[in-house]
């Protein structure tokens, strides 16, 4: 099976793909706690720096992709900026619109918003460097995660991808006999995606358990590894982390 | 199963008491709240015995499927009464995911029935869930795939799959652990005829290898194919109406004591037992049979003369649309058409179109059915030219027309089926009128208040072709209006249709069904390979067998046969209806729609 095999750590994946989705989610998590103690702009900056390189060099993401993937919060992060300049307290940078801008304001809205960058592409690199399967498996192994639980995550993240074009046709039929006000069809529609989808999952949850999900100890057919290099990987990044906090 | 090699051998039987029996019911029964229910259930199944259950819409037959493996009481809420064993176990007393050594299920939906994002984790799941060691499981899974003719779809992602490929990975997935128990609900119900004759012979390799299997099965003269009704298991059970046990035994045997009341219930049934309740012979060449068709469609044709002389005598025929003005025709000119579904085209990624350079004219009073492969595009062709999709390229010319959707759950937007109805009409005396007449014509009058998201299937099918037609548009374009109904639905819906056209309306109707098609169709457009292949009369079409091969097209045996003697359209058009009206001949509830 190995030549149709399309799941399980891939030995030629890149480095961040072939690392253990637990230690990744781990490593996420604390880079994110982290961040809530920091307001240093050039220690956040720097390791926003080292995210980049990093999602970079060890997934495929390109360039482009990731540029792209910061939209979201880099919008988020200038609306920090601009609500903390305006209504922290302090002596004025400017006045703009006859709001005083403060220096204080702008450090911990550009504190808070380097915070997000910082988070967004810690998760962006995660996401595009971990199958689903992949991380359910792990974190039942790793983590100690139920597999009822592993396994109704993944059937619902197969319910999710089929959305979109669900939510196409029932606005298409909405369209066809020429609705009402946008607004409340629009919330119309989204309780006709929610019945179907609750009906949906409904009938997955009872395909779930007359396959046997749930009925005893089970055996893992592909088995995501934890290695060594996982402990190296641990340990660089948090290193690297240690460091521009220590000499930042 | 055992000879396969599968993860665990074949229960056969109640081991602790040495009862040779699989499956043992007494005096089954489940009772829903609403009042519904089935049973009581006396059946015994021997380990390797094929059962089909069939009956007329709503009378238990799911149900009944889910009393043998426990999803009835443990996830699905009844009153169940009376005892039943499976292997030697309590089902009553055991867990549904502890009986999944024994028993396999394929459900309807094959979106739903399949969990994982990749074949072959879903195929293995079962037996990771068993704990099965991974080198069982390293030879179980091809194997099953094997089994399950769809070894080429390992190592696929599930979300790229088709309905017919997902339901053969459903059933891989059922039988990989090899059970002594296979329970099949309608697992052709979602499916084209490329698919459902892709799965029966799936089904047929897993019953060869030794499982018992219980199929509910509505459409059997497809699910039969050319077989008939040599093609389907050997014992038939029969519900009636009120979900008790009408028949059961050898098919032969069931035919002879319930065919006629099975075909007057609205069951399809496999054209050779069909012709034979009918006519009293199953060979399409006997003198009986021949001169029954040609009877029936000898009224067909002069209730057909009478319609037109009346439309020629009246100033304009009756029920004639007001306001559809002689010649107001639909057009595409040079249509590439998006999937539906797919992102808004952009500068950077114009899109893909699924069909290319589509000409087509609708006129006024034809029925015209659109055919082809699932994924085809023939849900994004009318979508398009109904208005909802921009056309990648190329223009739609002429009035806007109404569009009745696959799913009748996605045009669901409103509490009751009255106000589902009357939904983007000004309000007013002239919209209650409208709602009111609908409701009428479409036989929705009892169910008005109800939610519309209680409604059966095919009453749901009737309230968004009520729907569609409350807003009076001069063209009618309908997305497999036939679907999953039975018998009787689908003459209804397809009559209703026809009667649209009769008032002046153009119909466009897809559809997978070949027999509807030349039963009613005057015009048929083929898609396939990204294009229109042809635009032909459906006589042409079923006769033409390069291009049924080029458009993947499966012809039912009776429309083959029926059209080789029949001069032209209009003659298999009149055989075929007029087989439709015999069939509504044997029941006085039939026929629900105008």
């Amino acid at each position: 099976m190995t030549d149709t095999q399309p799941t399980g750590t891939q030995p030629t994946g890149t480095l961040l793909e072939r690392r253990n989705p637990t230690v990744k989610v781990a490593l996420l998590c604390a880079v994110s706690l982290t961040t809530l103690f920091l307001f240093d702009l050039s220690v956040l900056a720097w390791l926003w720096g080292l995210g980049v390189v990093g999602a970079l060099a060890t997934t495929r993401l390109g360039a482009r992709r990731l540029v792209l993937a910061h939209a979201p919060f880099v919008a988020f992060g200038v609306g920090l900026v601009a609500v903390n300049a305006v209504t922290r307290p302090g002596p004025a940078l400017v006045t703009v619109l006859g709001m005083d801008v403060t220096r204080a304001g702008l450090a911990v809205g550009a504190a808070l918003a380097l915070r997000a960058l910082l988070i967004g592409v810690v998760t962006v690199a995660f996401l595009a460097s971990t199958p689903p399967r992949e991380l359910m498996v792990s974190l039942t192994r790793h983590a100690r995660l139920s597999p009822r639980y592993a396994y109704a995550l993944l059937a619902a993240h197969r319910m999710l991808t089929a959305m979109p074009r669900r939510w196409a046709t029932i606005r298409a039929a909405q369209a066809v006999r020429g609705s009402g006000p946008a607004l409340p069809e629009a919330g119309r529609a989204v309780v006709t995606l929610l019945v179907g989808a609750i009906r949906g999952a409904e009938r997955t949850a009872l395909a779930l358990e007359s396959r046997g999900l749930g009925s005893g100890p089970r055996s893992v057919w592909h088995v995501v590894p934890l290695t060594w290099a996982d402990g190296v990987f641990a340990v660089v990044v948090t290193g690297v982390a240690g460091a521009v906090l220590a000499f930042a | 199963m055992s000879g396969d090699g599968t993860a665990g051998g074949p229960a056969t039987g109640d081991p602790s008491t040495g009862d040779p029996a699989l499956v043992v019911t007494r005096d089954l029964e489940a009772v829903f709240a609403s009042g519904d229910g089935v049973g009581p259930l006396d059946l015994v199944i021997a380990p390797g015995e094929q059962v089909l259950v069939l009956g007329p819409s709503g009378s238990g037959k799911s149900t009944a499927l889910h009393l043998l493996h426990g999803a009835i009481p443990h996830t699905i809420d009844a009153q169940v009464t009376g005892a039943v064993r499976v292997a030697g176990r309590d089902v009553h007393r055991t867990p549904v995911a502890a009986l999944a050594d024994v028993v396999g299920v394929v459900a309807q939906d094959p979106e739903t029935g399949v969990c994982l994002p990749d074949v072959d984790d879903e195929v293995a799941f079962a037996l990771e869930n068993l704990g099965a060691p991974t080198t069982t499981i390293d030879d179980a899974v091809p194997r099953a795939l094997d089994l399950a003719g769809a070894r080429h779809l390992g190592g696929r992602r599930t979300d790229e799959l088709s309905g017919g490929e997902l339901q053969r990975v459903a059933l891989a997935a059922a039988v990989a652990a090899g059970p002594a128990l296979l329970l099949l609900d309608e697992p052709t119900a979602m499916l084209d005829a490329a698919g459902v004759a892709s799965v029966r012979e799936a089904v047929a390799r897993v019953a060869r290898g030794g499982a018992a299997s219980v199929l509910v099965e509505h459409r059997l003269d497809e699910y039969a194919g050319d077989a008939g009704t040599a093609g389907l298991p050997a014992r038939w059970v029969v519900l009636d109406r009120d979900g008790r046990v009408r028949a059961d035994g050898p098919s032969a045997q069931v035919l002879a004591e319930a065919g006629r009341d099975l075909l007057a219930d609205g069951c399809w049934l496999p054209v050779d037992a069909e012709l034979d309740v009918l006519f009293g012979s199953a060979d399409l060449d006997s003198p009986q049979v021949r001169a029954g068709i040609a009877e029936h469609a000898g009224r067909v044709r002069e209730r057909a003369e009478e319609r037109s002389r009346r439309a020629a005598v009246g100033p304009v025929g009756a029920g004639a649309l007001a306001g559809v003005g002689e010649g107001e025709v639909l057009q595409a000119c040079g249509l590439d058409v998006a999937p539906l579904g797919a992102p808004r085209p952009t500068r950077r990624r114009p899109g893909r179109a699924v069909l290319r350079g589509v000409d087509l004219t609708l006129h006024p009073g034809e029925v015209v059915a659109v055919v082809g492969e699932n994924g085809g595009g023939k849900t994004s062709l009318l979508a398009t030219l109904a208005g909802v999709r921009p056309p990648l390229a190329g223009t739609v010319l002429g009035p806007r027309p109404g569009l009745v959707f696959q799913n009748p759950e996605h045009q669901l937007t409103r509490l009751t089926v009255r106000a589902e109805i009357g939904a983007g009409l000004p309000p007013g005396p002239a919209r209650d009128a409208a709602v009111d007449d609908a409701l009428d014509r479409l036989g929705l009058t009892d169910l008005a208040e109800r939610n519309p998201f209680r409604l059966s299937g095919g009453q749901k099918r009737r309230l968004s072709l009520a729907a569609v037609l409350v807003h009076d548009r001069p063209h009618l374009l309908a997305d497999e209006p036939t679907f999953g109904l039975d018998r009787h639905g689908t003459i209804a819906a397809a009559r209703a249709l026809a009667a649209q056209a009769q008032a002046g309306r153009g119909v466009l109707f897809t559809s997978h069904d070949l027999r509807t098609v030349a039963a009613y169709a005057t015009r048929v457009v083929v898609v396939g390979d990204g294009r229109l292949l042809a635009d032909v009369d459906p006589h042409t079409l079923v006769r033409d067998d390069a291009l049924l091969t080029a458009a993947r097209l499966r012809v039912p045996r009776l429309v083959r046969h029926l059209a080789r003697s029949a001069p032209g359209a209009a003659t298999l058009r009149t055989e075929l209806q007029g087989l439709d009206d015999a069939v509504l001949g044997l029941s006085q509830t039939a026929g629900v729609l105008p």
